[in-house]
């Protein structure tokens, strides 16, 4: 059942062409990497999703309603985003940082939000961190602690920019494994990253996108194994021997 | 200063408005203003000549301090930043008067066409002067700070002595750095000139305060005020306008970051 | 005056009135802590001696003299005699001149010991003024901020007109003397008479109608500045911030009240600070206007005693003391707010 629908999406910035009539569909608890060299819309596509970017031309549905026809406060309620350099509430602790959208979007009670907080906190593994500040929190969790911070939402989506790309190598692990098992436990999730492991593993499509199009889609083995564009072949075939 | 006066009011050439008790803002109470622009323009030299005067004193005082807080060591260097101190926290009203009763400075001329007796002019001059040196101090000290220490340890490297180091490589730097400080210095102390009111100084100010005061003219306070005030505006506005387009005519690419 | 963006709160001076009153060496900060102390707890009790609410209270309970509100400023005594100070003075005037030409050396403690003498009998006059100065500057202080934080938001975040709005104002404000501005509001506008009209008959609480008009002043004056530490703190929080507010749901508003507003806050104590102690200082300038404020009083001791040079040293260190503590209560207030990461100088996420 189709979740989210964008049909020839364009976007441009002054003279820049950035997004050139992009088009897909994808169903829920669909795990959709979108890949493509720097430059290419990733973000952009993200940003129009929850309309932190508004799009030029085309039209883009969520669960069959045209986003511009919803409240864009209530958009972003229902579509979760994960940042790559986190954008934690710097003056709020880690629950609080979760609790923010509890209490003022969702008008939860505070002693609500703070039970919430502390499950979703427990779930990507930070319960004993809930006291800290940002800034005392290491990048992995401090990005894990965004991770939370969405997923307490319960948004039908959640958007993940490049969610590792400020990592330090030896923290990525963590946040990848919790955005596995995210992906196993049947969340919705559109991902730009350039880690090939995760794409491989767990999406359930890979999307190559170049020059503000879509240049091929498909299950990830296809992809990988069998492209049918060179640009995609030569693409994917950098990344993974960057990975070796 | 009374002559002075008296002159130019009997140009005035609005004295009905007076008799006739006019609220504010009427015309006759800023043909009253233009009618003593010649007294208004005056006030304006003084006034700009104070800040230029007390300017150069906080440079030529404030950039050695500033010097020492960041290299001197010992006695020299907390006798400076204990100076930097009390010249900061003490208002500058008080400051003036201090320095106009405490200072043997004696009774001097009177300057000619400006109407300013030159003990009050050096009093204020002095006074100004020195707290905007202390303020200035903390403008070069934070620019020196400011510049990074693989500045000095490269100019080491290529063989300059320690002195050498900071003559060539860092003050050049320190000094583009420190225009926003010092425009803003400039804008305080052109403003702060006003506060000569206090010992009689015949700035800007003075002068209105001396033009409304005369009797029959209250009623153009209002005017004679919004006056000087366009006239300070104007003067902080167009300088700092020159000072921002300097900065960037001397600036270096990426100097700033 | 430049709109540009700063790395870090509290380093973009163009937009200031200059830099702290900076920091003692040392062992002199703890010297300043300890007469900084001594010096309130004296203010506090001068004041409370001569707090007409006080006096009615402890009368009521039974204690009439213990309070002496009735007694005008002039009347006013010191609590250390002056005699001693004095009598040492004579003494070491004596020592001085028996030492000759050498008695240069020993002059300046004559002096010191004479304007000690001189400061007990004129304190209690510069008390009643300090109080005066005291809550012009808080009153003016808080009104300020409230003013200015909406002109802040209102420069940051507002549309074209708001924001030309409220640059007009700060750049009007901040480039006019504050004398003038006093003198605009005093005898320019009948603000005074308007103040008498309504009621402010100088009847404790309520201020006298020139000092009313001099707060009006002081708030319009210190919200000018006060919205530009303020702006350039809003300006320091990382545009990402708002950014993943509104991801999250949250509205523009609640965004910047949530979020983008307590960091950008913190940011600004610093710049705060200053504009605190500069308004200690300015506030001086209410004595042209007939506050009887603390450089009034001083005044006024002068032209009585013509001890000019005297007086203006005391009332210097009246302001020292006043400026000095509170500098160094703000700087406690900031570390009681602080969070890891917010509003410190050096990298920030």
């Amino acid at each position: 059942m189709t979740l989210l629908e964008l049909e020839g999406v364009r976007k441009s910035y002054e003279d820049e062409d950035v997004l050139r009539g992009v088009s897909f569909a994808m169903d829920r608890q669909d795990v959709e990497v979108i890949v493509g060299p720097s430059g290419s819309g990733k973000s952009t596509l993200l940003r129009c999703v929850n309309r932190l970017t508004e799009i030029d031309d085309g039209a883009i549905y969520l669960d069959g309603e045209e986003i511009h026809g919803i409240d864009e406060n209530d958009l972003r309620r229902r579509v979760g985003m994960v940042f790559q350099d986190f954008n934690l509430f710097a003056h709020r602790t880690a629950r609080g940082n979760v609790t923010l959208g509890l209490t003022a979007v969702l008008g939860l009670s505070k002693p609500e939000a703070v039970e919430r907080a502390d499950d979703y906190l427990d779930r990507v593994g930070l319960a004993d961190q809930a006291d800290s500040y940002p800034a005392e929190l290491s990048g992995g969790q401090k990005q894990r602690v965004g991770i939370a911070r969405a997923l307490a939402m319960d948004p039908e989506l959640i958007l993940f920019d490049e969610p590792t790309s400020a990592l330090d190598p030896e923290l990525i692990g963590e946040v990848l494994g919790v955005m596995r098992d995210l992906a196993e436990g049947g969340t919705t999730m559109l991902c730009v990253t350039h880690e090939m492991g995760f794409a491989r593993s767990a999406a359930s499509t890979l999307t190559f996108l170049d020059d503000g199009r879509v240049v091929e889609r498909g299950p990830p083995e296809q992809l990988f194994e069998n492209p049918r564009e060179d640009r995609t072949r030569s693409f994917l075939g950098q990344l993974t021997d960057l990975e070796r | 200063m009374g002559l002075a006066l008296t002159g130019t009011a009997a140009l005035g050439v609005c004295d009905w408005a007076a008799t006739t008790g006019n609220p504010p803002l009427q015309t006759g109470d800023w043909a009253f203003v233009v009618g003593n622009w010649e007294v208004l323009l005056l006030g304006t030299l003084v006034t700009v000549l104070l800040t230029a005067t007390s300017l150069a004193l906080g440079f030529l005082a404030g950039f050695p301090a500033g010097t020492v807080e960041v290299y001197g060591t010992g006695r020299l260097r907390d006798a400076v930043s204990t100076a930097g101190v009390l010249l900061r926290g003490t208002p500058v009203v008080v400051l003036i008067v201090l320095f106009f009763f405490g200072l043997p400075i004696p009774r001097l001329l009177t300057l000619p066409v400006l109407d300013v007796r030159l003990d009050v002019f050096l009093a204020a001059t002095l006074a100004l002067g020195f707290r905007s040196a202390a303020y200035q101090s903390q403008v070069f000290r934070g620019a020196i700070q400011s510049i990074d220490e693989g500045q000095l340890a490269a100019a080491r490297s290529v063989g300059m002595t320690q002195r050498q180091a900071i003559r060539h490589v860092v003050f050049p730097q320190a000094v583009r750095r420190s225009i926003p400080g010092f425009q803003n210095e400039f804008t305080i102390v052109l403003k702060d000139t006003s506060v000569a009111f206090a010992i009689g100084l015949a700035e800007l100010l003075t002068r209105a305060e001396n033009l409304y005061l005369q009797p029959g003219r209250d009623t153009a306070i209002m005017e004679v005020i919004l006056a000087i005030s366009a006239i300070y505006f104007v003067l902080t506005f167009t300088t700092n306008r020159t000072i921002d387009y300097l900065g960037d005519a001397y600036a270096i690419p990426g100097g700033d970051e | 005056m430049t709109d540009g963006e700063t790395a870090t709160p509290g380093s973009d001076p163009t937009e200031t009135r200059g830099t702290t009153v900076g920091d003692l060496p040392g062992r002199r900060r703890l010297a300043v802590l300890a007469a900084g102390t001594v010096f309130w707890t004296w203010l506090l009790a001068r004041w409370a001696y001569h707090n007409s609410l006080l006096d009615g209270l402890f009368t009521a309970l039974g204690f009439p003299d213990l309070i002496r509100s009735e007694r005008g400023v002039r009347q006013r005594e010191g609590w250390i005699p002056a005699e001693p100070f004095g009598a040492a003075a004579d003494a070491v005037g004596t020592v001085a001149a028996a030492l000759g030409p050498a008695g240069v050396l020993v002059d300046w403690l004559r002096w010191v010991l004479d304007l000690a003498a001189f400061a007990t009998t004129t304190a209690p006059a510069l008390a009643s003024g300090a109080f005066v100065t005291v809550y012009l500057t808080v009153l003016s202080m808080l009104f300020g901020l409230v003013i200015a934080v909406p002109l802040a938001v209102a420069r940051v975040y507002g549309g074209r007109a708001l924001r030309a709005v409220s640059l007009a104002y700060t750049e009007l404000i901040r480039g006019t003397p504050l004398l003038a501005q006093l003198f605009f509001l005093y005898f320019g506008l009948p603000l005074a008479s308007i103040a008498e009209d309504v009621g402010f008959t100088g009847q404790p609480p309520i201020p006298r109608a020139a000092a009313a008009v001099a707060i009006v002043g002081f708030t319009i004056n210190s919200s000018a500045y006060q919205s530009e530490y303020i702006r350039s703190a809003l300006q320091s929080v990382d545009p990402g911030q708002l950014t993943a507010a509104r991801a999250v749901g949250l509205s523009k508003f609640q965004g910047i009240r949530y979020v983008v507003l307590p960091q950008g806050l913190r940011f600004a104590i610093p710049g705060w600070t200053n504009e605190f102690v500069y308004l200690i200082k300015y506030s001086s300038l209410a004595a042209f206007i007939t506050v009887p404020d603390l450089f009034r009083q001083a005044r006024n001791i002068g032209s009585e005693t013509f001890q000019f040079t005297n007086i203006y040293v005391v009332v210097a260190l009246f302001y020292l003391a006043l400026v000095l503590t509170t500098a160094i209560a703000m700087g406690r207030l900031e570390d009681r707010v602080a969070i890891p990461g917010v509003g410190q100088s050096g990298p920030r996420e």
